[in-house]
């Protein structure tokens, strides 16, 4: 009875859930049964208990990548953002249709598939004849392989990473910057406070909660990188993260696995392994933030 | 007394540092885009291939570049299969998602909480612990290779239904309740009364939705591993790999084919794409 007279609510939320639950939670299930077996897509799965998850954790793919993976977050998030907040601070500086068109330019990265951009970086970088060699080659330089060095690689990455990413993050800030009332700013001028003073005592207390979500996302995906250092270092299943692993990361890792390696179950476990990082370090963040509010 | 005159400052060494670091930015920002443009739109015997070209010297020999990549390669088949996969991806999303948001934002229903719930968890899941299962799912389904395997498993997408989702909800409930005593039905009130009222919110996904799709690498790499079922992203990627044999202005013309979509989008729709980064950002 009470069924019945559901059943059109039902009806309609029924495509999105029966997709859902086929495309979402039934995956996520199986691959944590996966990621207990050992298995190459064809004979049956053999049960290992925690064999794939041991397995990936001692291995040295796993330890560099984890590597890259710290030392790319810690310099990719935060000078990402300082990057962000400077460009939003520089466009909010303009009024009127300056301010749209600087806002579009520094945007305009973005719109392009990340696949686009570490193509068009590749040619930027390429040794002797490149984009950025002849520049350098101006002031004497000599010419360096960006991308086969293993000292700059991870560096040309992070170049990329902000060059595409950064006009997003600005986009963010710049509606946080539309909420901040403006008597608040007024009073300041009145008490005598700098332009500095006010960024520093108004608009970045203000932007505390925009900040903190552009932090943690920006994390999140840090932590997911694929494109990018896939197709900077080769762009196949045989070859990939560029010489001596420099720009190996724990997704490469996982595709490699589960498509090169034809290991599965060993990739679901990845998977797993990739999930817990990423949702402690969620967790970390938001008890930091409460924990700051309450001081 | 013009008004420019009142409210011009005076120039001081901030504005003339705001200028050139702003332009500076801007060049930075929009020359790689602009140099493949005039990779492309030059004479190709012309030394040294990878100079910083400033503008484009020959539209002829553009499109003659583009004419040999649509029709000597399988550049042609990639954009009919990456433009297919975003249209029905679109289409999807649009209709599925706006079902359910209907649902989850103006009604109550047993299990309904629930549902939204686990949906909304979704958002926080990295795609990393996904897609090998998913990949595993598909492949079972038969489905390795073809338009629905590239498709159907991206159509559930919980980003959507939350966008439509805080849209929806400020639909005025005395609207439904007014088209309820004119006798609508129930499908009625969705296609009459809240589709039309999230027109701006389905345009804005419907364009993130191509952004998103026409850019997805990693899902086409691994579930379409045949030439015809390739997607732009990998054949520019080919095109790009260290063993190609391409010279700099063919794979500039496929890079530069691979942007003009997104690119003409933003051009535009960019007031829209901005507001629904900022929203998917502020409200979050």
């Amino acid at each position: 009875m009470s069924f019945r007279r559901y059943l059109p609510h039902y009806l309609m939320v029924a495509p999105f859930m029966i997709l859902f639950v086929a495309f979402f939670l039934y995956p996520i299930l199986s691959g944590l049964f996966y990621s207990f077996h050992d298995w190459n897509g064809v004979k049956a799965p053999e049960f290992v208990g925690f064999g794939n998850y041991d397995r990936i954790l001692v291995s040295r793919e796993f330890l560099r990548a984890m590597g890259n993976l710290f030392f790319y977050i810690a310099i990719t998030v935060p000078l990402g953002i300082f990057v962000a907040l400077g460009l939003a601070l520089l466009v909010d500086s303009f009024t009127g249709r300056w301010a749209n068109f600087f806002r579009n330019a520094f945007f305009m990265p973005v719109v392009l598939p990340a696949f686009l951009a570490a193509t068009i970086w590749r040619w930027i970088y390429a040794p002797n004849f490149g984009l950025l060699n002849m520049i350098l080659g101006w002031f004497g330089v000599p010419s360096i392989n960006f991308l086969n060095d293993t000292g700059t690689m991870i560096y040309a990455l992070i170049a990329v990473d902000i060059w595409v990413s950064a006009g997003f993050n600005m986009v963010i800030i710049l509606a946080g910057l539309k909420n901040i009332p403006t008597e608040l700013y007024e009073a300041a001028r009145l008490d005598g406070a700098t332009k500095l003073q006010q960024i520093r005592h108004i608009t970045i207390p203000m932007l505390g909660p925009v900040l903190f979500f552009v932090f943690t996302y920006g994390l999140i995906s840090a932590m997911q990188v694929f494109d990018k250092p896939w197709l900077l270092t080769g762009s196949s299943f045989t070859s990939y993260g560029g010489r001596r692993n420099a720009l190996l990361f724990p997704v490469m890792d996982m595709m490699g696995r589960a498509f090169g390696g034809v290991k599965f179950g060993e990739a679901a476990a990845y998977g797993f392994l990739l999930t817990v990082a990423i949702v402690f370090v969620t967790a970390l963040m938001f008890a930091l933030r409460a924990w700051s509010e309450r001081k | 007394m013009s008004r420019t005159t009142t409210m011009r400052s005076p120039i001081t060494i901030w504005t003339v540092l705001k200028w050139t670091l702003a332009i500076v930015i801007a060049i930075i920002a929009v020359f790689p885009i602009w140099w493949m443009f005039n990779v492309v739109f030059s004479q190709p015997g012309e030394p040294v291939s990878l100079n910083p070209r400033l503008w484009p010297t020959s539209f002829s020999a553009g499109i003659d570049k583009i004419g040999m990549i649509f029709t000597e390669t399988g550049y042609l088949g990639a954009y009919v299969i990456s433009i297919s996969y975003a249209l029905l991806t679109i289409v999807g999303v649009l209709v599925i998602a706006s079902l359910a948001a209907f649902e989850f934002s103006l009604f109550n229903f047993p299990g309904r909480r629930v549902m939204f719930g686990i949906v909304m968890l979704a958002l926080m899941v990295p795609t990393a612990v996904t897609i090998i299962p998913t990949y595993l799912l598909t492949t079972r389904l038969g489905w390795l290779n073809t338009m629905q395997g590239l498709v159907v498993p991206g159509l559930a997408s919980a980003f959507g239904l939350f966008m439509l989702v805080q849209f929806m909800r400020a639909v005025p409930k005395e609207m439904i309740e007014a088209a309820r005593l004119d006798g609508a039905g129930h499908f009625q009130i969705y296609w009459h009364v809240a589709l039309p009222l999230c027109r701006n919110a389905m345009i804005t996904l419907a364009i993130l939705t191509f952004i998103q799709t026409w850019g997805n690498y990693m899902w086409p790499l691994i579930i379409g591993t045949r030439p015809e079922m390739y997607t732009v992203g990998q054949v520019v990627g080919m095109f790009n790999s260290p063993l190609s044999h391409h010279t700099v202005d063919t794979v500039m013309t496929a890079n530069l084919l691979a942007a003009i979509p997104p690119l003409l989008f933003f051009l535009i729709f960019q007031r829209k794409i901005v507001e629904g980064i900022a929203m998917s950002g502020t409200k979050g």
